[in-house]
């Protein structure tokens, strides 16, 4: 019982710092901001660490990161606006670093990234919750403070945001007949 | 069932998220449905493509040292410095420290020294007050960077003074954030700064002629340093010894901090 909360601290969210900067990121496009964010969180988690108390430190830290990057968000709006451009002009640089391999397919996972990233938050955040860190809808529902169904229904509108910016993602040698 | 339900429980199922009984009803009409059929495989398609190509995004090295040396800034809940003995039940009162209530009320009564930080004291009593009282209450960073880029804006907007912020880390002093905080009755800023294993708080505000505290001055084990410079006044508290937080103070306020002897 009598746990210091710093060794808590290791074992709950130091484990979990991935995929909290990977939200973090996510949400917040730019590198340097996702850290400020992950750094904050890791500030709250240690202050709340006690009130965690056999559930899953990462859903836990989760709610956390994506809470601490709406307060950031809150402050820093319009940068944000500028870094979407700048971050879709990233990826495109990425492509252009590998000209060679810079193949259809390729072109197709840099569009489909980019359409992630130009997802509208509520749609974002819960795609990198089901799709990255394949949450449960009631996980997911936990960490973005929504009930299951509107998870539910907002994976469903994201999916189609992506399908109408990508394409179909359907291809005629995927077909697998009769699979359900 | 029918291809309009199908479409709008086609996502969740895809996520094995729809009840056994529906998702058997779906799996029979798609049977029979070429056009549901090809709706079904384009969603499997997209969550594999989703899955395997979104890049995922690692924290960095730097990253992970800065959260280990902010958390070892941090003290235990409750955890007054220098009373090793006491830690093991203050740790054990963390929780319930935070949530306030009872165990806030215990801590109260078992260390009433740390109310005493009350307006009327002089100024290092206060300052000690506001520095254990935030430390006490794990709220001694509003905001958390060793940037000044973005400390000395977050101050800036918060506060009618500008504050100049600049992290020492190079001659051992590294900011690790700020918070605002109340001085005399006045908002002010507080710059937290690491070194080694204690916490220094910089209470940083527009000088007044004349008004220069003694420069150091020991309130309840506490040190507190005070150097005037660049027309601020920089008051240090923290249970660092007294001959380096001063040393420190004068350094911030000539704008020039050096390595401690130690």
């Amino acid at each position: 019982v009598a746990l210091s909360t710093h060794a808590d601290f290791e074992r709950l969210v130091m484990v979990h710092l991935d995929a909290g900067y990977n939200l973090a990121r996510w949400l917040a496009h730019d590198a340097q901001d996702a850290e400020d964010v992950v750094q904050e969180a890791c500030i709250r988690a240690m202050k709340y660490i006690a009130t965690l108390r056999g559930e899953d430190g990462r859903a836990w830290f989760l709610t956390i990161v994506r809470r601490a990057f709406y307060d950031w968000l809150a402050h820093n709006r319009p940068a944000l606006m500028v870094r979407d451009d700048e971050y879709a002009l990233e990826l495109l640089a990425d492509e252009a670093d590998n000209p060679e391999q810079a193949l259809a397919r390729k072109a197709e996972h840099i569009a489909l990234a980019a359409a992630v990233a130009a997802l509208p938050l509520p749609f974002r955040e819960v795609i990198v919750l089901r799709e990255m860190e394949d949450l449960s809808y009631k996980d997911i529902a936990r960490i973005a403070e929504v009930p299951v169904g509107t998870v539910m229904s907002r994976l469903s509108r994201a999916r189609r945001l992506l399908r109408a910016s990508c394409g179909s993602f359907a291809s005629e040698s995927m077909a697998r007949e009769g699979d359900a | 069932m029918n291809c309009e339900e199908v479409t709008v429980l086609l996502s969740a199922d895809v996520d094995g998220e729809v009840d056994r009984l529906r998702a058997h009803a779906m799996a029979r009409h798609v049977a029979g449905c070429a056009a549901c059929a090809q709706r079904y495989r384009a969603a499997q398609a997209q969550r594999e493509r989703l899955r395997t190509e979104l890049p995922y995004h690692c924290a960095s090295v730097a990253l992970r040292r800065r959260v280990q040396a902010t958390q070892a800034a941090m003290p235990d809940p409750s955890l007054r410095p220098n009373s090793p003995a006491l830690e093991g039940r203050w740790r054990w009162f963390g929780g319930g420290l935070l949530t306030g209530g009872l165990a806030a009320g215990l801590l109260w009564a078992a260390t009433p020294w740390w109310q005493h930080g009350l307006p009327g004291e002089d100024l290092s009593g206060q300052v000690v007050g506001l520095h254990t009282r935030a430390t006490l209450a794990n709220h001694l960073i509003d905001v958390a960077s060793s940037d000044r880029h973005t400390v000395r804006p977050w101050l800036s907007a918060r506060l009618d003074y500008a504050v100049p912020v600049t992290d020492w880390a190079g001659a051992g002093y590294a900011l690790v954030g700020a918070r605002l905080d109340r001085l005399e009755g006045q908002p002010v800023a507080a710059l937290v700064y690491r070194h080694r294993n204690h916490v220094i708080d910089v209470f940083v505000r527009p000088a007044l002629p004349g008004a220069a505290a003694p420069p150091t001055h020991t309130v309840r084990g506490f040190n507190v340093a005070t150097a005037v410079g660049a027309d601020m006044q920089w008051v240090a508290a923290s249970d660092l010894n007294n001959a380096d937080l001063a040393e420190f103070a004068k350094g911030l306020a000539k704008g020039s901090v050096t390595a401690a002897g130690d």
